[in-house]
């Protein structure tokens, strides 16, 4: 007995601890990278598109002739109704013969008639399934959902990882914020926060279609109810602080030509303030950038001008902030959360407040001071200019 | 006689009890749905709350040297009301052990390997166990630098990891829920994390001195509580109001970690930390049941049960609860209120009773 009874044993357990048991391999799996949710008009039931890489065409220089089936097509998209977004993953199998692996899936994008209707009975899933990262990113089409998984970008293989980079590099601009499942989860869950979420368009350019992101969306109790433009969207990211980088337009001081400007770093600080039942909310904003560009001979490099470029920068910057405020008192939405900062600092008042928070919202005002810096000029001192001063 | 050769020293009894303590890091999610954003004062709470109540255990066993908290218990209460109380701390070891078994089968299945049968986690990881209560208590103490370490670093590094994702305003307001609720989560806190340490009683007779005992606990009670802490911190932080809706905070916010899309989807740096931690606190379990069932029938040693009682424990956690949902449920309302005497009461009373009839009375110090 003993050492020999051991060395069987151990023989035995190699197999059965082989880890083998539910080990899927790469040519099994069906790895999704985007999923598109829409509704079946005609049905009622939900149309769900899963974009899957085909391995076999993916590892190929894109443009090469002779791909299996699909022509060059690196991904396959397979779309299938269900009664709900588990059941439609599911009935996929029909199609792909293996089950959807989704850990890689970048992006969901929710149809417009599904984002209308509200994303309650959609949301879930996405949350709830192990598989899927809750640092998946949400958007809305303007349209259908397909359409945009459809057009294919020109120099990335894939529709659904062309939409994450472009709303990954949202900083360059500003003009709209990456969303991913848990923000999206977050900002749903406050019983005052309209949750954002980005919105993709597509643009016929002659014989090629391009996918863009237009602006965001605002959701109110889980239903879209309006957009917000590039420069909304900014003046709300003004507050939020989540401005990275963009560009800013301002006249130049003789109003002959424009300045350029970069946003450098911005900063933001929000006060609420409660008095006598009347909302006030204190915005601090904190600007720098550098001068990148000018279309005119008058030389900006100087602090004259830079004192009025400065100030015009900052009207910019409240203009954006009062737009974006503007809309979302028109939506009734309130996308800056400042319901959530009233309930911070005064959680006692708040619960007063919160019943009739749609009432309120509208009546709150705000207090925007900005403070605006240029801290550099790149690369020249002088404009390029026949010379001649003034 | 000791039925435990075995002797560790206070520096050991330092990491036993911080790992012990961090290895319920899963077991806060109980609390964290009642107590929301303010989970980390009940910690604080619960920790005040348990601090005096497990130095009065470390003081017993100090009165008691090289004497179990069965043997404790026959000398202070008399051998019929001793026996009962220690079958009743046998019924919480056995029931508490199986629960934590349970834990793992959870936590494999919903999270590592979804596909694997709950049964057979559930035996491998029992029968880990029970190897390493066979090769004694010194083993155990030797290894658990490595354990308590291990845990500490992965709630540091994920904490550093996510520091990018906090969101600090989520802690306010800082006073919001009605108090009921609030005591609702010290009593877990003080019982489930804190409390549970009651098992000691059972190894502090191991040790070769006393002296340093009450510090030591103190000490490993605090790293322990520090971990946790940074864990509830992390948590609130990073999810903000979701994390009431995750069946694991920890995991979830672990798996938001994205720095420069190439340090991303760290779960195995919980799994490891987890199976190790719960392992670790499982295997003290498991040995404080069998010493004290073979204490309790006055068996000479406690080898013989310990792999049967593996199997019971697995029985037990298979079948006793259906669903997670029973689970949480049953911990966080029944759980709380039968081992809150075992860990509140008795040992304080011990300590009392003894210090009133002067026990132990013989000077030589070992038991009958």
């Amino acid at each position: 007995m003993g050492k020999k009874m051991v060395i069987i044993l151990c023989f035995l357990m190699l197999f059965a601890l082989s880890g083998c048991l539910g080990a899927r391999q790469i040519n099994d799996l069906e790895i999704v990278i985007g999923m598109g949710v829409d509704k079946d008009e005609d049905t009622g039931s939900i149309l769900l598109t899963a974009q899957v890489v085909k391995e076999a065409t993916a590892e190929k220089p894109s443009g090469s002739a002779g791909g299996g089936g699909g022509g060059d097509k690196a991904f396959w998209n397979v779309s299938s109704r269900g009664e709900s977004i588990f059941d439609a993953i599911r009935q996929i199998t029909h199609k792909t013969g293996n089950r959807l692996f989704i850990s890689h899936n970048q992006a969901v994008i929710f149809g417009n008639v599904i984002a209308q209707e509200g994303l309650q009975e959609y949301i879930d899933f996405f949350l709830r399934a192990h598989e899927i990262r809750p640092t998946a990113l949400i958007l809305v089409a303007e349209d259908r959902a397909s359409d945009v998984l459809d057009a294919k970008p020109e120099t990335e293989k894939f529709p659904a990882m062309n939409i994450a980079k472009l709303v990954d590099t949202y900083g360059f601009t500003s003009h709209f914020y990456e969303v991913n499942m848990k923000d999206f989860a977050s900002c749903f869950m406050s019983p005052t926060t309209a949750p954002l979420v980005p919105l993709v368009s597509i643009v016929q350019d002659e014989d090629c279609k391009d996918i863009y992101v237009s602006g965001m969306v605002a959701f109110k109790n889980g239903k879209m109810v309006g957009k917000l433009n590039h420069d909304e969207v900014r003046g709300l990211l003004w507050v939020l602080g989540k401005v990275e980088s963009g560009v800013i337009i301002v006249p130049s001081p003789n109003e002959r030509g424009k300045a350029v400007l970069e946003i450098v770093k911005a900063k933001s600080k929000v006060t609420p303030e409660l008095k006598d039942g009347k909302i006030v909310m204190h915005i601090k904003i904190k600007e720098e950038s550098s001068l990148s560009e000018q279309t005119t001979a008058e030389n900006l490099a100087t602090d004259k001008a830079f004192e009025k470029i400065q100030e015009a920068t900052a009207e910019v910057i409240r203009q954006e902030v009062m737009a974006a405020f503007d809309k979302s008192r028109e939506l009734n939405a309130d996308i800056f959360g400042f319901g959530e900062m009233l309930h911070k600092k005064y959680s006692e008042e708040w619960k007063d407040l919160k019943d009739n928070w749609d009432e309120i919202y509208p009546t709150i005002d705000l207090i925007i001071d900005v403070e605006s810096k240029i801290i550099k000029t790149d690369l020249l001192k002088k404009p390029v200019s026949p010379g001649k001063e003034e | 006689m000791s039925i435990e050769k075995g002797r560790i020293s206070s520096q050991q009894l330092l990491f036993l009890i911080s790992g012990f303590v961090q290895g319920s890091v899963l077991l806060i999610d109980f609390t964290v749905g009642i107590t929301e954003q303010q989970t980390w004062m009940v910690l604080l709470a619960g920790l005040a709350i348990a601090v005096p109540v497990i130095l009065s255990y470390a003081a017993l066993a100090k009165r008691f040297p090289g004497m179990n908290l069965v043997q404790i218990n026959d000398m202070v209460y008399g051998r019929f009301l001793g026996k009962a109380i220690s079958i009743y701390y046998i019924f919480f070891f056995s029931m508490t052990l199986s629960f934590n078994i349970r834990d793992v089968g959870e936590l494999y299945i919903t999270f590592l390997m979804q596909d694997t049968p709950f049964i057979f986690l559930l035996v491998f990881f029992a029968a880990t166990c029970a190897y390493a209560v066979t090769k004694g208590i010194e083993v155990l103490a030797r290894v658990s630098h490595l354990f308590a370490v291990t845990g500490l670093f992965v709630t540091f590094s994920t904490f550093i990891l996510l520091i990018d994702q906090m969101d600090f305003s989520n802690f306010l307001p800082l006073f919001e829920l009605p108090f009921i609720r609030l005591f609702q989560g010290i009593h877990i806190v003080s019982i489930i994390p804190f409390g549970e340490t009651v098992i000691f009683l059972m190894i502090m007779g191991s040790l070769n001195k006393t002296e340093h005992a009450v510090k030591n606990t103190f000490l490993g009670l605090l790293i322990g509580a520090v971990s946790l802490l940074v864990v509830a911190v992390r948590n609130t932080a990073v999810l903000g109001r979701t994390q009431t809706i995750w069946t694991s905070p920890s995991f979830q916010s672990i798996r938001l970690i994205n720095i420069g899309t190439v340090l991303t989807r760290m779960d195995f740096l919980i799994g490891i930390a987890q199976t190790v931690l719960i392992f670790f606190k499982c295997s003290l379990f498991l040995y404080a049941l069998a010493v004290a069932l073979s204490q309790l029938f006055g068996l000479k040693s406690y080898l013989p049960l310990v792999l049967p009682l593996a199997g019971i424990e697995v029985i037990i956690a298979a079948t006793v609860f259906q669903s997670p949902v029973d689970h949480a449920v049953i911990t966080q309302n029944a759980g709380i209120i039968y081992s809150a005497p075992l860990i509140f009461v008795i040992p304080p009373l011990s300590l009392w009773i003894a210090k009133i009839r002067g026990l132990p009375k013989f000077e030589t110090g070992e038991g009958k």
